[in-house]
C-alpha cells in the first residue's frame, strides 16, 4: 500500500484485471511491442550508421591517406578481430568505471536535487555554490581526483561520477518543482506527511525529467572515465588510445573511438528504455 | 460560537504585503455563514479573490484578519471533513481511477479494506463503475473531472469546496455536469461552496448566491434562491431565473462601473 503503484502499461497484450474485478470493462487496445514504425524507425537508424560507414570508407580508399594520419572502418574493424580480447578486457575497465561513477552520480544528483527543492536554507546557500562549481570543467578535476584516490579505478569513477553528477541534479530539481500546484494543495488538504506527499507524488511526477538527465549523464560518464584515463590509466579504452598514440597505431585508435561510440550509444538506449519501462503515462501525455 | 454553522467567515480579510512594502488587499470584511446541508454559489469578476476565499477557508491560506470557523472550530486546529475539487481534475496519469480516488485516504493513512468498496460506489454513482480500473487518459474531460469529485468525496467531507470545478468543459459537458453535482450533493448531503464564473450555473445551483465585489474583495450580495429541489430544465428557462440573473448581473455590473 505504502509503495507507490508503478505499472507496465507498455508490456505486450492487453492489460489484465485482477480477478474479483469482472465489471465487464475493456482494457484499452495496447499498442505492440514491435509496430511496423519502429521496425522501420530501427532499419533506418541502422542503414544510416551502415551508410556512415560507407562514406568513411569510400573517402580513405579514394583519398588513400597514409596511415599514420586517417584509417577507414575496415582497418579499425579488422584490428578489433585481430586483438578481441585486449579490446574487450580494456572495454570492460572502462564500461565498469563509467557505471560506477554514472550510479554514484545519480545517486547523489538525485539528493542534492532534492534537498534543493524541499529547503529553503539549502536552495539559498547551496544554489549559487553549485551553479559555480558547474562552470568549472570537469575535466579539469581530474588531476585533484587521482591526488585524492590514487590511479586505479576509484579516480576514474569519480572522475565520470563529477561528470555525471550536474545533468541530475538540475533535473531531478525542476522535475519536483513541475508538481502541479493543485496536488501539493491535495496533499495539504489531506494532511499527508512529508514522505507520502514524496513517495505518491514528488518523485513519480519527477520520474520523466529524472531520466531526461540520466540519458545525458551517461553518454558523460563514457567520457569522464575516458579523461580519467588519459591522465593515470594503465587499462581502459582511454589508455588504449593513448597506447596507439604513442604508438601512431591508428587503426587500434579507431577501433577505440568505434567502441566507445558502441558502449555509449548502447548504454543511452538502456537507460532510455528503462525510463520508458518505469514511465508507461508518458507516451500518453496530451 | 457555536456549531449551528457549517462554516462562519467571520470578518475576514486578506492582505498580502509585497517586499517593497506595498500592500495589496484581496479580502476585506467578509461576513457570511453556511448553515449545514446548504449549497452556496460564490460568483465575482475574475481577480475578485474569490479563489483566495475558498483557499483561506480550506486552510490552505491563513486570513490576515478575523477567522473562520468550521463547525465552531477555527480550522487552525486541524479538520479532517474539508474536500477541494480544482478546476482541472489533475488525476495522477500513473494510477488508474479508482487508485486515484483513493489517494486522499492514503494521504490521511485511514485506508481500509472498506475503502476501495466506498470508491467504486463512488465511481458508480457518477456512472463510471466500469471505468474504475482505466487511467485518465482513456477519459474525457468531463469523466476525467467526476473521478475528481469522487476523489473529493471519498473521505466523507461533510464540505465541498469547488473551485470553477466545471470551468474548463464545454457548455454541454457542464450542464449535465450540474445536474450530476446536484445529485451527488443531495445524496451525501454536505455543503458545498461553489466558486463559479457563470450566473446562471450558481443561480441554478445554489441554496444562495453570494457576489463577491473586486479591489478588494468583499461581499456585494448575498442573495437567496427560492427554488424547490431536485430542480430541473424548466427552472433555467424561467422567468424568475431570469429575475435572479438579472439581478446578480446588476450587482456584479454596479462593482465594476458598467451598470
Amino acid at each position: 500500500m505504502a509503495t507507490p503503484e508503478v505499472r507496465e502499461v507498455s508490456s505486450d497484450g492487453p492489460r489484465q484485471s485482477p480477478p474479483g474485478t469482472a465489471l465487464g470493462e475493456q482494457a484499452a487496445p495496447q499498442p505492440k511491442r514491435f509496430s511496423r514504425d519502429s521496425i522501420a524507425a530501427g532499419a533506418k537508424a541502422v542503414a544510416g550508421i551502415i551508410g556512415l560507414f560507407v562514406v568513411w570508407q569510400l573517402l580513405v580508399t579514394i583519398i588513400a591517406p597514409p596511415e599514420y594520419l586517417f584509417v577507414g572502418p575496415v582497418a579499425a574493424f579488422a584490428e578489433l578481430i585481430d586483438r578481441p580480447e585486449y579490446f574487450a578486457s580494456n572495454t570492460f575497465v572502462t564500461l565498469q568505471e563509467a557505471l560506477a561513477g554514472f550510479a554514484l552520480g545519480t545517486a547523489l544528483g538525485v539528493l542534492c536535487g532534492a534537498a534543493l527543492h524541499y529547503s529553503q536554507t539549502v536552495r539559498s546557500f547551496l544554489y549559487p555554490a553549485l551553479i559555480a562549481i558547474d562552470t568549472i570543467p570537469k575535466v579539469a578535476l581530474a588531476p585533484l581526483f587521482i591526488v585524492w584516490f590514487g590511479f586505479g579505478f576509484e579516480s576514474k569513477a569519480f572522475v565520470a561520477m563529477a561528470i555525471a553528477f550536474f545533468p541530475l541534479v538540475i533535473n531531478t530539481y525542476d522535475g519536483l518543482s513541475s508538481v502541479p500546484h493543485e496536488l501539493q494543495e491535495l496533499a495539504r488538504i489531506n494532511k499527508a506527511s512529508p514522505w507520502k506527499k514524496m513517495t505518491k507524488i514528488d518523485f513519480i511526477y519527477a520520474i520523466p525529467s529524472i531520466f531526461s538527465g540520466a540519458k545525458i549523464s551517461i553518454s558523460l560518464a563514457v567520457g569522464g572515465a575516458v579523461v580519467g584515463e588519459f591522465i593515470a590509466g594503465s587499462k581502459g579504452l582511454g589508455y588504449v588510445i593513448l597506447l596507439a598514440n604513442s604508438q601512431v597505431d591508428l587503426p587500434s585508435m579507431f577501433a577505440a573511438f568505434m567502441v566507445l561510440a558502441a558502449i555509449a550509444l548502447a548504454l543511452f538506449f538502456i537507460v532510455d528504455f528503462a525510463g520508458r519501462k518505469l514511465v508507461p503515462w508518458k507516451n500518453h501525455a496530451k | 460560537m457555536n456549531n449551528e454553522y457549517a462554516i462562519s467567515v467571520n470578518n475576514v480579510g486578506k492582505t498580502y504585503r509585497s517586499r517593497d512594502g506595498q500592500e495589496n488587499t484581496v479580502l476585506k470584511g467578509l461576513d457570511f455563514h453556511v448553515k449545514p446541508g446548504q449549497f452556496v454559489s460564490i460568483v465575482g469578476q475574475s481577480g475578485s479573490g474569490k479563489t483566495t476565499l475558498l483557499k483561506t477557508i480550506s486552510g490552505l491560506q491563513e486570513p490576515t484578519e478575523g477567522e473562520i470557523l468550521v463547525k465552531g472550530r477555527p480550522i487552525r486546529d486541524g479538520i479532517e471533513d474539508i474536500a477541494m475539487v480544482f478546476q482541472g481534475p489533475v488525476l495522477l496519469p500513473w494510477r488508474n481511477n479508482i487508485d486515484n480516488v483513493l489517494l486522499p485516504l492514503e494521504f490521511r493513512g485511514t485506508r481500509t479494506d472498506e475503502s476501495r468498496r466506498y470508491a467504486q460506489e463512488l465511481l458508480e454513482m457518477v456512472g463510471l463503475g466500469s471505468k474504475a480500473k482505466h487511467y485518465s487518459y482513456e477519459l474525457s474531460g468531463g469523466m476525467q473531472q467526476r473521478v475528481a469529485i469522487c476523489r473529493a468525496l471519498v473521505s466523507h467531507p461533510e464540505l465541498l469546496l469547488m473551485d470553477e470545478p466545471f470551468g474548463a468543459l464545454d457548455a454541454m459537458t457542464r450542464d449535465s455536469m450540474n445536474f450530476e453535482i446536484q445529485r451527488i450533493w443531495q445524496t451525501t448531503g454536505c455543503s458545498v461552496l461553489f466558486v463559479t464564473h457563470s450566473i446562471s450555473e450558481a443561480v441554478w445551483l445554489g441554496d444562495r448566491v453570494v457576489v463577491v465585489g473586486d479591489r478588494p474583495g468583499r461581499i456585494v450580495a448575498d442573495i437567496a434562491i427560492d427554488f424547490p429541489r431536485p430542480r430541473g430544465k424548466e427552472h433555467r428557462f424561467s422567468a424568475a431565473f431570469s429575475d435572479y440573473t438579472t439581478e446578480i448581473e446588476s450587482h456584479i455590473g454596479v462593482v465594476t462601473g458598467i451598470s
